[in-house]
């Protein structure tokens, strides 16, 4: 509907302020699920879809537990009302809130960029890679009941009992058995490829404290998923500097609390060794990322960083990106003087997180260009 | 959004004509074809895409639509009660689908039509909610949208403590909410409120709309398994009867048994189609067991059918319990889930000048306690004066009272045990 659709983005965008806190904070108590990542298992992720439930007088429990009773049921005008089929969703009744969502990596990638607008990232070099992928788009006589092509199977039982004349189209009862049975199944596929690398940079000096390093936790994870959903094969790297740099893996990334000074040229200088040695950017699609509170140990440092930039990084990336995360300390002069001197490079993006709410703007900041 | 082209309205006129020679009596229906963003929307707002603007719209269609993209729900179809009875398709939907779809409106237009919850709905309620819908976008526009908005948010946080028996008593006049000349109901507490808060003009008027549009959807609320029931039995026996083409018998199969699944939650389509299919079956079939079927679809609401007709042997069958003690079980809980649409029951005991008091109608299940103040805050603010509310809580006696913002709770003498953690 051409009128109507803007009238529902409206009232979508009015609730979504109201879940962000932007208006109506009176309201921002009855809000849950509004975290950006739930649990994260091996393979899934749950986010958790938001609501507000307006007070109403309903059963719940009462006691230790704070006010999370839900009710048997759902109000009258909140339930679905016209008349709602929702097929296909085993038990889902329509009308039930849906508090929590899982699906799989490569699925919130996509949501990720639908959401964000991202665009489709246009790779470079060569494409020298091949993977192989499994594409479910066959049929097999074996295989676990989740994935029983029912169509298939009845089929071959309607012809099984055509076959032997003990299908009765006036009472069309099929009864399946275990030769009937059909499966989905896979073929490998093996598809070229373009191989990609991401080398996060972290200033873990004494300024940094906890929550800019969640901060930058959930950062790179979107980042992450996006981009891994852009290639099939990605390297990561992770890297941590104070006064000094060096590579670590994943988990000491985020964990790891050193304190000293910021020598942000150290981690320059590591990545350009780096990239030189074992990911060549003729070969490659590399992403920088480097976060930061800004506050270097000094100008000269400084100079420092951005010459290393300009001559030795920028020319093979694909992006170099700096995320300044505020903290009580830092000074943000680094994103100014960044931004000053290497205003000309297209493949620059720099961007301040104030907090957990700059997230998804920062994601987007970063992304947004395609490169 | 586009008007059927001629298969589709071909296949409505031969699945109408079967319906209506099998029995179905029911009035025209419209079908209009939309992509899921279009559904969803309408969805989001109960089928009347004009309705007022308000969040609580928008975050519907925001849970309807992440469902979609998930993977995790799908609507096919969704029809609105009203003359004629309008019916949306999903026009991606295979012409099985839509055939089936179309066999499962006749079943619910029938519904609307015949069931008495629904005698006095009315049938003109597109136009209505859209003159709502204005109406209320005028009122944003002189009093601002803020205002009005957060005065909507109060009236929704008590719109469920409607009377629910008023519809019975209805007695097939028009008007969806009970009228109020002769005073309002003691379980009508929006009607008191309307009758006697302190109210502006303004606020008096979208009071009235957002009541009127709370009773009209409520005779839906009362009637799901039945009326989902009554669809999904009619859909399964026209396309089982002459509908299907050979070739499309595994698509329906597999999408009738979409619909009919769940595992361990209660689907009220499977629920109440299996009711009638086992009354129908209790009546030796045939033509008295049609006669039997019909009555029942026109008298009876969700509690009274599943009181009336949901059994041991029937639980047994469809295996909701294994023996005595378990089919009881279960049906005394689904029992307690349908009784005033699964809300508490409240009553207005007293509205003496500035004071509404309120009484919950103990049935053993405590009201959350948070949200009941918070209920009462909202629901002060719109009476203007006292609201008090008698529950019990932790098996004392309670009285929630609430004047201009300020709470009090005041515990009385001990009436019995506390409420088992797992009394509802």
């Amino acid at each position: 509907m051409s009128d109507g659709g803007g009238r529902i983005d409206r009232d979508r965008r009015r609730f979504e302020e109201i879940v962000r806190g932007q208006i109506k904070r009176d309201l921002k108590r009855y809000v849950t699920g509004s975290e950006m990542i739930g649990r994260r298992g091996r393979q899934l992720v749950s986010i958790p879809v938001p609501h507000i439930e307006l007070p109403r007088l309903r059963f719940g429990r009462n006691g230790r537990g704070q006010g999370q009773g839900e009710g048997q049921a759902q109000g009258p005008a909140d339930g679905s009302a016209g008349d709602t089929e929702a097929v296909g969703a085993a038990g889902s009744e329509p009308g039930q809130h849906l508090l929590e969502v899982e699906l799989r990596l490569e699925e919130m990638a996509a949501i990720l960029g639908e959401e964000l607008e991202l665009p489709n990232i246009q790779p470079r070099g060569r494409a020298r890679l091949s993977v192989t992928s499994r594409r479910y788009t066959s049929i097999s006589r074996q295989g676990p009941r989740s994935l029983r092509h029912m169509r298939r199977t009845l089929k071959e039982t309607l012809k099984r009992q055509i076959g032997s004349q003990t299908y009765d189209p006036d009472d069309p009862r099929l009864l399946p058995d275990a030769d009937d049975l059909r499966f989905r199944s896979f073929r490998e596929v093996q598809t070229p490829d373009h191989a990609a690398m991401i080398l996060y940079m972290m200033d873990v000096s004494g300024s940094m404290g906890r929550e800019q390093k969640e901060i930058v936790r959930l950062v790179s994870f979107w980042i992450d998923t996006w981009l891994r959903s852009q290639y099939k094969s990605l390297e990561t790297r992770y890297m941590v500097h104070d006064a000094a740099a060096k590579q670590v893996d994943q988990d000491t990334f985020y964990r790891l609390r050193e304190s000293g000074g910021t020598k942000i040229s150290s981690a320059y200088e590591l990545a350009a060794e780096m990239l030189a040695q074992q990911f060549p950017p003729s070969d490659w699609n590399v992403y920088l990322f480097h976060f930061s509170d800004g506050d270097n140990w000094s100008g000269r440092d400084t100079e420092k960083c951005l010459s290393l930039l300009r001559e030795r990084l920028l020319p093979g990336v694909n992006l170099f990106c700096y995320g300044q995360v505020k903290s009580a300390y830092g000074s943000g002069q680094f994103m100014k003087d960044l931004d000053a001197a290497v205003a000309d490079c297209r493949n620059v993006i720099s961007c301040e997180i104030l907090d957990r709410e700059g997230i998804l703007p920062a994601i987007k900041t970063f992304l947004g260009k395609g490169l | 959004m586009s008007r059927p082209g001629d298969d589709l309205r071909s296949m409505q006129a031969a699945v109408e004509e079967l319906a209506r020679a099998a029995g179905l009596d029911f009035p025209e229906v419209v079908y209009e074809l939309v992509d899921h963003q279009q559904l969803n929307e309408i969805a989001a707002y109960g089928g009347f895409p004009a309705r007022y603007p308000h969040w609580r719209f928008g975050m519907e269609y925001d849970r309807l639509i992440k469902g979609h993209t998930y993977g995790l729900q799908r609507i096919y179809e969704l029809v609105v009660n009203t003359r004629p009875v309008v019916a949306y398709l999903l026009s991606q939907n295979s012409m099985t689908e839509q055939k089936l779809v179309m066999a499962h409106v006749c079943g619910h237009a029938d519904f609307f039509a015949h069931n008495a919850w629904f005698s006095h709905t009315e049938p003109g309620m597109i136009d209505t909610a859209a003159s709502h819908g204005a109406r209320i976008r005028a009122l944003c526009d002189q009093h601002g949208l803020e205002v009005v908005e957060s005065f909507i948010d109060r009236v929704q946080s008590v719109d469920n403590l409607l009377d629910v028996g008023a519809m019975g008593r209805a007695c097939g006049r028009p008007g969806n909410a009970p009228p109020l000349d002769r005073g309002a109901s003691e379980r009508d507490v929006l009607g008191h409120v309307l009758r006697r808060g302190r109210l502006a003009d303004w606020q008096h008027e979208v009071l009235s709309m957002l009541r009127d549009e709370a009773y009209y959807f409520l005779p839906q609320m009362l009637t799901k398994i039945m009326n989902e029931g009554w669809a999904s039995f009619w859909h399964s026996r026209l396309m089982t009867g002459s509908l299907l083409r050979d070739a499309e018998v595994v698509d329906y199969a597999d999408q009738h048994s979409g619909a009919m699944g769940g595992d361990g939650t209660l689907n009220p389509y499977k629920l109440g189609l299996e009711l009638y299919r086992s009354l129908y079956e209790a009546q030796g079939g045939g033509r008295a067991g049609m006669a039997r079927l019909f009555e029942v679809r026109a008298v009876h609401n969700d509690l009274t059918f599943v009181d009336n007709f949901l059994d041991e042997d029937f639980c047994r069958r469809q295996r909701l319990g294994r023996d005595a003690a378990e089919c009881a079980a279960a049906r005394e809980g689904l029992l307690a889930q349908l009784t005033n649409g699964g809300q508490p029951v409240i009553r207005v005991v007293g509205d003496g000048g500035d004071e509404l008091e309120l009484e919950h109608c103990w049935s053993g299940s405590e009201l959350q306690i948070e949200a009941a103040e918070d209920t009462l805050r909202n629901l002060c603010a719109l009476w203007g004066g006292t609201v008090r509310l008698r529950t019990r809580l932790e098996g004392r006696a309670l009285l929630l009272s609430c004047t201009g913002g300020e709470f009090s709770r005041e515990y009385g003498e001990l009436l019995g045990p506390p409420a088992p953690p797992d009394a509802d």
